[in-house]
């Protein structure tokens, strides 16, 4: 099986998890505010303020791999939000509205904070869910980094950091402790490190990990990024990898194909890609998805820091280096062809993908599919289509290595 | 001439430019050598453009037909208003342009510049990135900076400079443009027989389409013409109108101005990029000009796009509705518009608690001719009492 629940970090990661949504509950009861945050907001600065950061976005994740982000959706869709928006707004806000709680709770948010480097949908789903919550929301607005990140930008999100500083301190009443601060970025430092290490395994041949297994992985460098828990975490992570590599343990033990798969998963449907791959002997080894939390603050100068590394995440960049980055992957990673994936719930990412295919395909020669659905909501997924688009892509990816 | 028979050829004159903008750049290109720059909506500072030397076109008059044309480069659950400008630059519609400046104000914006540079560059391209919080000190700072940048790359495109008194003329000839604009917007929700809501739009998308000194003469023109008329209505007895304010990003597709001038509905006031907000507020005349336009960025009325206080948006529609006497607030939303998408059901139900009668009708650019807006307009009407 690609995605190996026999990881003995999976049932780590399970009590890891429910542990956190508790820890959650026990800061809201002793008055710890919650605050939402986005997956690229630098919530190194909301733990050294001394809050508890939650993200709406992992329980948009966990609602779609259970298969029923179209029942929570639909009680977001009863209140007059549309099927067309970002399925993590829909399952976030229809959340509020439904009665039903098949992936838990969320946590209500006492404080909601957003960076827009991902999306717009994000900078409107928390928008609204301060209004609906009645509490405060504080934007990081992010300006897309076209070419190179410029002054202009960079002085803007310092400035708009300082801003976040002063509003915490009101809002909590306490002077910021950069200390703390301090602190927390050498966790992140420690964990992003250990994260990208663990990635990088995907590049043996046969390897021990993939893409499909660090989706599964990736709540903790996202939700736990900053934090003593997600580098003990990924350092049990990487020394069971290690382990398996000395008993000769890998995904597909006689892999013959490395492929790049952009972006998110189809998350009710991480396992059926993983086998749908398998059966070709293929595995998905890198994507800029997974690479995001990829990150390096450095302690001398850590605003600027917080600032180059949140801001310069690649979906925040321009169309050219965003393809250049996916190319440099799939050399490093020596891939044998690739998949994009054109996400109906994220433009950002999926706007474009049909002219990349094509540039692509023409400076790397490698065979490649692109296919459409939803990275959530199965309505969207037509499963004979995309059978029948990569027998196609697997038959050129065969043809290609003959 | 009889004045209604020349304020019928001057309506006459800015439909038609709005309903060839092709032909009105081949036009442009014909009366000298200037450079044209487009523009997409919205919040592009046209006076930079303008002072530039370069004319500024906004890319606001569409063309159904083109809409396909953007398959093969954008996913058809994109917005029907980037796919067909996209489709139209595809199609050699603009390639007379120059330079096309894209506001990033959504995630399509934000994403078509790179796929448009790819399939249809032009010499000049340029994202203006406005910022999206628009209550902290920051964002005023950082818009006067990227205002400075735009004009940066404007004056090394133009190989020229931008002087403070070349931009100070080019904000007061847009002043100038937008006030005798609003001047006629109010005497159009007054006398919507004498300036119809087709009228009215067309009017307001031309001056996007041509050189203001012209728009403004003409405006005059028609001035001159219809304040006789009104002189002369006010003894006949008014026609009662249903009077409603419209929120959303686009008057599109237009036939909803003629369903409206059918049913005897006049459009009070509205939130559209290409309608009253456009016109509703002005550059300040003093101070240092960049300073000036950011001001201006800052107090138009509020859109999905920006976010914060000063943006609530829902106050915002509610204060227009005050002040224009509306009946109602009818929603125009482009199908797959994001940001409209999110404000609706919280701008719907702020509205309703306020006892504020409020439809939303869902359009493309695309959209077959009618198609159902007739009857949801009508029931609409009739739901609030119908014509009062």
């Amino acid at each position: 099986m690609v995605v190996s629940p026999s990881f003995k970090t999976t049932s780590l990661f399970k009590q890891m998890m429910a542990e956190y949504h508790e820890r959650g509950v026990a800061a809201k009861e002793k008055g710890i505010p919650v605050a939402w945050v986005t997956a690229t907001f630098p919530v190194e600065i909301i733990y050294a303020a001394g809050l508890f950061p939650y993200y709406p976005e992992n329980f948009g994740a966990r609602i779609a791999a259970k298969k029923v982000a179209d029942r929570i959706s639909a009680a977001a869709e009863e209140k007059g939000y549309f099927p067309d928006l970002c399925a993590y707004a829909r399952c976030g806000i229809g959340n509020a509205f439904s009665v039903e709680r098949p992936a838990g709770e969320v946590l209500k948010p006492d404080v909601v904070f957003c960076s827009n480097a991902q999306c717009g949908s994000l900078q409107k789903w928390f928008e609204a869910a301060g209004r609906y919550y009645q509490v405060p929301f504080f934007l990081i607005d992010t300006p897309l980094i076209e070419n190179t990140p410029t002054t202009l930008i960079k002085r803007y999100i310092v400035e708009q950091l300082h801003e976040l500083l002063d509003f915490l301190e009101l809002y909590t009443g306490n002077t910021f402790n950069f200390s703390r601060l301090a602190e927390v970025i050498s966790l992140s430092n420690e964990a992003c490190r250990l994260w990208n290490e663990i990635l990088n395994m995907a590049a043996l041949k046969p390897a021990p990990f993939g893409y499909f297994d660090a989706c599964y992985h990736l709540a903790p460098i996202v939700a736990w990024r900053g934090t003593k828990w997600a580098v003990d975490y990924y350092k049990e992570l990487k020394k069971e990898l290690e382990e398996r590599l000395d008993n000769n343990v890998y995904v597909i033990s006689d892999e013959r194909y490395k492929l790049y798969f952009d972006h998110i998963p189809v998350w009710p449907r991480l396992r059926w890609f993983s086998n749908l791959l398998m059966e070709r002997k293929a595995l998905a080894v890198a994507s800029q998805y997974t690479h995001s939390w990829a990150w390096r603050f450095d302690l001398n100068r850590p605003l600027e820091s917080l600032v180059k590394n949140y801001t310069e995440v690649f979906i925040n960049r321009g169309y050219e280096y965003r393809l250049q980055q996916k190319i440099i992957l799939m050399k490093e990673f020596k891939v044998d062809g690739f998949i994009l994936f054109s996400n109906r719930s994220c433009k950002p990412k999926a706007l474009g993908l049909y002219d990349k295919y094509q540039i692509i395909s023409d400076r790397t020669g490698l065979p490649g599919v692109i296919f459409e659905a939803d990275m959530s909501d199965e309505r969207y997924f037509d499963e004979e289509y995309i059978k029948k688009l990569f027998a196609e892509f697997f038959d050129r990816l065969e043809h290609n290595s003959n | 001439m009889p004045a209604r028979k020349h304020a019928k050829k001057i309506y006459e004159h800015f439909n038609k430019i709005v309903a060839d903008p092709v032909l009105q750049i081949k036009r442009l290109k014909k009366t000298g050598s200037f450079r044209i720059i487009g523009w997409v909506p919205t919040d592009v500072p046209e006076e930079l453009i303008h002072a530039a030397g370069a004319l500024p076109i906004g890319i606001v008059a569409l063309e159904r037909q083109a809409v396909s044309l953007s398959t093969p480069h954008m996913q058809v659950w994109s917005c029907s208003l980037m796919r067909c400008a996209l489709g139209m630059a595809l199609e050699g519609s603009f390639d007379l342009l120059n330079g096309l400046i894209i506001p990033v104000i959504c995630d399509t914006t934000r994403m078509v510049t790179g796929i448009w540079k790819q399939v249809k560059p032009y010499a000049f391209m340029d994202n203006f990135l406005l910022p999206k919080q628009v209550d902290r000190p920051s964002a005023k700072d950082y818009l006067i900076g990227e205002m400075g940048r735009l004009k940066a790359r404007l004056e090394q495109f133009m190989d020229r400079t931008i002087t403070a008194s070349e931009l100070c003329a080019s904000i007061r000839l847009y002043n100038h443009n937008r006030s005798v604009m609003r001047k006629l917007f109010s005497l159009h929700t007054e006398h919507p027989e004498l300036l119809s809501n087709r009228n009215m739009y067309n009017i307001i998308k031309s001056s996007m389409l041509m050189p203001k000194e012209l728009h403004t003469n003409m405006i005059a023109e028609l001035w001159r013409e219809l304040e006789k008329k009104v002189d002369d209505n006010k003894s006949a007895g008014k026609k009662c109108h249903v009077r409603l304010l419209l929120s959303g990003k686009v008057w599109e597709p237009p036939v909803i101005m003629d369903i409206f001038d059918g049913l005897d509905i006049v459009s009070a006031g509205d939130d559209f990029c290409t309608g009253y907000r456009y016109i509703a507020n002005d550059v300040p005349e003093t101070g240092e000009p960049l300073r000036a336009l950011a001001e201006r960025q800052f107090n138009r009325l509020p859109i999905a796009a920006f976010a914060g206080k000063s943006g609530d948006r829902a106050k915002s529609i509610i204060k227009m509705v005050e002040e224009t006497h509306a009946h109602g607030v009818l929603f125009v939303h482009l199908k797959y518009c994001e940001p409209e998408n999110f404000d609706y059901p919280m701008l719907r139900d702020d509205l309703s608690a306020y006892g504020i009668p409020n439809c939303r009708i869902e359009t493309e650019i695309d959209s077959l001719p009618g198609e159902n807006y007739f009857e949801q307009i009508k029931a609409f009407i009739d739901s609030i009492g119908g014509v009062v």
